[in-house]
């Protein structure tokens, strides 16, 4: 399994899957949480991710296709858009400074 | 990935590839909704029976839908397989499908913009390493030249005239399924394949280009409303919100908002697939929407995207208001009561709230490990 510390962490993509909808949606959330941190949130379709991604946050609906288009990158499946408890365990982490892990 | 929520809900191969396939057909569309809507815009307004009858500005219509917005679709559709090169040759090439038939070529657009460039590409990839320094641009430039030409005269010869006649038949069989009063069924296949994200892929990939043939016919298609009506989910957040799981209660207003005003229905997607019964509710109140909409004679201008109430009222011709309405609350309330009666009128809920705290613990214990 892919695993990253938190301090390594640069880019942070949300993946939708057409990187207009939803993804911005979450994009926005995780970056007003952390502010202040240098990490750059970024959405995009989850068919063109970039290589420089560090962390992937997608829906587990789409999570077989962003494996595909990323492979080998932490990838953070979550169920719900609002109040995900992987999304918040993910934050807490790289607060924290632990690793962060698929 | 389990957590406090659901057991994993994991894509199979098959599904992943649909949704792949699906995601190159909207990802044509969506980046230019914008053009859609300028043009739905001028045409609720401009047009005859439009807001504000113009015949200047209507004269806008008829080219934006036959030639700006194919070409933007092919122009899109070979810049995903070939950058800006492949880009340019997808509009030249879609330019063929154009003038090969009368109706519409989005269809032939999304075909032949990414072939176009697809073939392009092959050539570049043989050209690359042959080319003498100093002659680049002149190969370049010609072979993108030639390629484009060759497509543009097989679009106006072969494909054109292939996309027309099955844009034709499977025109008359939508026809066919409105005037037997069968077009509600359709919710059965369409709610399920949104909610497992083929959202956007049937929306944009398939109801669109059929729509857009019909509305140019009659001025309104009933197409774009299968998809987009925003009441399906709604009634099931609505639901969610008082007979839900009581841990999930309170983020589901936020959602009505972010679904049925922002437009983003992605958003209650999560809500079907941790209860999957629950798709019996979207599904009944999908049809029973479509039902309200046929016997209404509804339709919209252009697509309503995102499907957002605003989006939906924003492409309603003019005095079709009442029935765009009803249907978008009939839906919502058919989906209410049905996803109501499938959560037990929230009686489950007391027992589900304990398998969650157990869930929750769960789920919390690799952060302690890791921490």
């Amino acid at each position: 399994m892919a695993s990253i510390e938190s301090k390594d962490i640069r880019k942070i993509i949300v993946a939708c899957d057409a990187g207009m909808g939803s993804s911005v949606m979450l994009a926005s959330q995780v970056r007003k949480q952390l502010k202040g941190t240098q990490i750059q949130v970024e959405h995009t379709p989850v068919n063109s991710i970039p290589d420089d991604a560090d962390v992937i946050l997608c829906h587990v609906g789409l999570a077989d296709r962003a494996r595909k288009s990323a492979p080998g990158r932490v990838l953070v499946p979550f169920q719900v858009f609002i109040g995900d408890p992987a999304v918040t365990k993910l934050i807490s982490t790289i607060k924290s400074g632990g690793t962060v892990d698929a | 990935m389990a957590n406090g929520y659901t057991p994993t809900v994991q894509g199979t191969g098959t599904k992943a590839t649909i949704q792949r396939i699906g995601g190159h057909l909207a990802g044509m569309i969506m980046p230019n909704i914008g053009a859609f809507i300028a043009w739905g815009l001028i045409t609720a307004l401009f047009i005859p029976t439009g807001w504000l009858p113009n015949e200047s500005f209507a004269a806008l219509v008829d080219p934006i839908i036959k030639f700006l917005l194919p070409i933007l679709i092919g122009y899109t559709g070979g810049r995903m397989v070939h950058e800006q090169r492949g880009a340019v040759v997808g509009a030249v090439a879609t330019m063929g499908v154009i003038v090969g038939a009368d109706t519409p070529m989005f269809l032939g657009a999304m075909i032949i913009g990414p072939l176009a460039a697809y073939l392009l590409k092959r050539i570049d990839a043989l050209t690359e390493d042959r080319i003498k320094p100093g002659f680049e641009m002149l190969v370049d430039n010609f072979t993108a030249g030639i390629v484009g030409a060759a497509m543009a005269l097989l679009g106006a010869w072969g494909i054109g005239p292939i996309v027309r006649t099955i844009t034709e038949v499977a025109g008359n069989g939508v026809d066919w399924l409105v005037s037997n009063q069968l077009l509600p069924v359709a919710s059965v296949l369409i709610e399920p394949a949104k909610v497992l994200f083929l959202n956007n892929a049937i929306n944009h990939g398939v109801l669109g280009p059929l729509g857009v043939a019909q509305a140019a016919e009659t001025g309104k298609s009933i197409l774009y409303m299968l998809e987009s009506n925003p009441g399906p989910g709604l009634g099931l957040l609505l639901a969610y919100l008082f007979f839900g799981p009581r841990p999930l209660r309170p983020s589901t207003p936020a959602a009505m908002i972010i679904h049925f005003f922002g437009g983003i229905h992605e958003i209650y997607f999560p809500y079907v697939l941790m209860k999957p019964r629950l798709i019996l509710a979207v599904i009944a109140g999908g049809a029973a929407g479509v039902f309200v909409f046929l016997i209404t004679g509804s339709g919209l201008v252009a697509t309503p995207s995102p499907g957002s109430i605003f989006a939906f009222l924003a492409v309603t011709p003019r005095g079709g208001w009442l029935g765009v309405i009803a249907g978008i609350l009939v839906a919502t309330g058919v989906s209410f009561l049905v996803a109501a009666a499938l959560l037990g009128f929230g009686r489950g809920a007391r027992q589900e709230a304990q398998d969650e705290t157990a869930a929750e613990t769960d789920a919390q214990q690799p952060v302690t490990k890791e921490a």
